[in-house]
């Protein structure tokens, strides 16, 4: 539940139309400026507890003090600005990990250097009825690690913390 | 030696000859805990629940947690999941990335979470579709020889599939019952429950977080913890009925909704409304009775280089308590709030709303340009009690818990090198310590143990039902 700025200004000869999302974590008592995502547009706010108490009015050629998280164009399908676009949105604090991939990453190792196992492909079949054996061999099962994994012992790689 | 081997003298026995012996010999207490509770070496000690066989139809964190307590404290337990599927924990959070494989072979691309993570460990995992006619023997056979079941479905779906307490008592008079879910009977007994609602419905969540004007609103916690805590007040539950049946034989019915248990964690609450009328509010990081006794932002982080912003950017809050007078009268002439101390000399005083926000306040500009660290340290120096809020990477390297093996390292036989924290951080036990066997197995692993080994069903049985996906 957030409150939001629909932008219907003119922008490159159609209605902006953008919705920029005031997300409640940086808005719930707020009191400035804030531009659009996508034509620019300079409004001001002030709101209290969630509620917008005034605004939005246009301030144009002020500098806004913030921007929106997110903003999309629902009337353009799934057209959309995602959270830190330099000038048109604010970057996300969320604080996701430093290394972000976005696919899967197949571990084959966990933090201090020893295998891990159990990754994709996994055996083609686990025996009768599904059932895996207690035990996944990693010398016969993933030898390639197993060569791995004994390289870094020999480098020292491998930490018991 | 007395003369006569048959009396028996106290000089003549192993240990200290008197008092002052025995004082002297007597280890220092951190020696003796190390000795009593010697981490790593659980496994060389007996399991308080060897022989309860208990079996697991539960799904997600909430009632698979309440057997687990019991799986880990020596107990055997055979989990059924639904067949070509699983538990559909599983297949939730955290992302893809993470994932666990394998899962089955029926599904190769597919693995499990790591949600899934403590909440199933040392468990047989077996597979079945118990509602089906044919498979009913198989599940009744494994009701006569257990001790009892852990379900987690709607009330009165295991009695319409007749495999409810009624009938399940008739087979096993000494079979104790366990249903765990969301509200129980009553008129709001179709609703279901996760973790969120029960801390939303129970009234949790409406006293966490700080109030609506500073910025706040109800919290939940952001892990499953009334999973959790739910889950561990049914292990009591069934830990009694075990205790109770020692003495008179039967088994019983536990039907516990994780809605109400919630309530449990809000003390005072309802005694407070029901005497004065007043609803209790939020108060977020500070304390309703005590001040100074709260979570400080301190302005500086204590990893300011750190590359995870968890580090970089985190950690910059700091637990300060010093509600005594005499502590409060220390930390004002610390902090320099001089004009408080005089202003609020008593803890009634300083606990006022007002009073509060004015502490806070003061207390975080002096921490203003001061890292967590610091501030902790200035604390403690001074005799008062400061602690960082720290997270998972600092807990991991903690001293303090490495060394009493609260966190500790493992090769899972199928999953590898597994950080672990949750078994062994659930109290110690001298005796009969909790262990972990492995963290948990792919789903039907052990359906040829299960059926073959432990029911008699020949494999050809076995795969058959495997075709029909019964199993």
């Amino acid at each position: 539940m957030c409150d939001i700025i629909w932008c219907k200004k003119d922008f490159e000869g159609k209605p902006c139309n953008t919705i920029n999302y005031l997300d409640p974590y940086c808005f719930w008592n707020w009191e400035g400026t804030i531009n659009c995502a996508e034509c620019g547009a300079v409004y001001y706010i002030h709101m209290i507890q969630g509620k917008m108490y005034r605004g939005p009015e246009d301030r144009p050629g002020e500098k806004p003090d913030t921007s929106p998280l997110y903003a999309d164009k629902p009337l353009e399908g799934y057209r959309f600005y995602g959270a830190g676009i330099p000038d048109r949105t604010r970057p996300f604090e969320c604080l996701p990990r430093h290394i972000y991939l976005g696919v899967p990453d197949m571990v084959k190792f966990s933090i201090r250097n020893r295998p891990v196992r159990g990754w994709r492909p996994q055996a083609p079949d686990g025996g009768i009825a599904g059932s895996y054996q207690f035990n996944w061999d990693l010398k016969r099962l993933s030898p390639d690690v197993y060569e791995e994994y004994q390289q870094k012992i020999k480098n020292g790689e491998v930490t018991e913390w | 030696m007395a003369k006569d081997p048959r009396e028996t003298r106290i000089e003549d026995l192993p240990g200290p000859k008197s008092k002052e012996e025995l004082e002297e010999m007597k280890m220092p207490y951190e020696e003796y805990c190390k000795a009593q509770f010697d981490p790593g070496n659980e496994f060389s000690k007996p399991q308080s629940l060897k022989g309860i066989r208990w079996l697991s139809t539960t799904m997600y964190i909430f009632t698979p947690h309440s057997v687990s307590n019991l799986a880990e404290l020596g107990a055997d337990v055979i989990k059924v999941e639904m067949p070509r599927m699983g538990d559909p924990m599983r297949h939730c959070a955290p992302f893809n990335e993470t994932y666990l494989y394998p899962l089955h072979d029926s599904r190769p691309m597919t693995g499990t979470g790591m949600g899934y993570l403590n909440a199933n460990p040392n468990e047989y995992h077996i597979t079945m579709d118990y509602h089906l006619p044919e498979m009913k023997e198989a599940f009744y056979s494994l009701v006569k020889m257990s001790d009892g079941l852990t379900e987690c479905y709607r009330p009165g779906t295991f009695d319409r599939w007749n495999q409810s307490f009624r009938f399940l008592q008739e087979m096993n008079p000494r079979f104790i019952y366990v249903w765990g879910g969301g509200f129980g009977y009553g008129p709001k007994c179709f609703g279901g429950s996760y973790d969120i609602l029960g801390q939303a419905h129970a009234g949790l969540a409406s006293v966490t977080g700080m109030h609506e004007y500073m910025g706040g609103h109800p919290l939940k916690h952001s892990n499953w913890c009334i999973d959790w805590y739910s889950g561990t007040q049914i292990t009591f539950g069934i830990l009694a009925a075990i205790h109770w049946r020692r003495k008179t034989g039967l088994g019983t019915m536990i039907e516990f909704s994780q809605v109400q248990a919630a309530t449990r964690c809000l003390g005072y609450a309802a005694p407070l409304y029901g005497r004065f009328g007043i609803v209790r509010q939020r108060w977020g990081n500070w304390d309703t009775q005590l001040c100074a006794h709260g979570i400080i932002l301190c302005g500086k982080s204590d990893f300011p280089d750190a590359e995870n912003p968890q580090d970089r950017l985190e950690a910059r809050y700091a637990m300060v308590s010093a509600f005594q007078d005499e502590d409060w009268k220390e930390l004002c002439a610390i902090t320099g709030m001089k004009d408080l101390m005089d202003k609020y000399k008593s803890n009634n005083e300083r606990a006022e709303g007002e009073a509060q926000i004015e502490i806070y306040a003061a207390l975080e500009k002096w921490a203003e340009d001061k890292s967590r660290g610091e501030v902790c340290k200035t604390l403690q120096d001074a005799g008062l009690l400061a602690e960082p809020v720290c997270n998972d990477r600092e807990y991991y390297e903690d001293e303090h818990w490495r060394m009493r093996g609260t966190v500790r390292w493992m090769d899972d036989p199928i999953f590898g090198d597994i950080l672990q924290h949750g078994t062994y951080a659930s109290g110690l036990l001298s005796k009969t310590p909790r262990r972990l066997f492995w963290i948990w197995r792919p789903v039907g692993a052990d359906n040829v143990k299960i059926y073959h080994e432990l029911l008699g069903y020949p494999t050809k049985t076995i795969e058959e039902w495997y075709e029909k996906a019964w199993l």
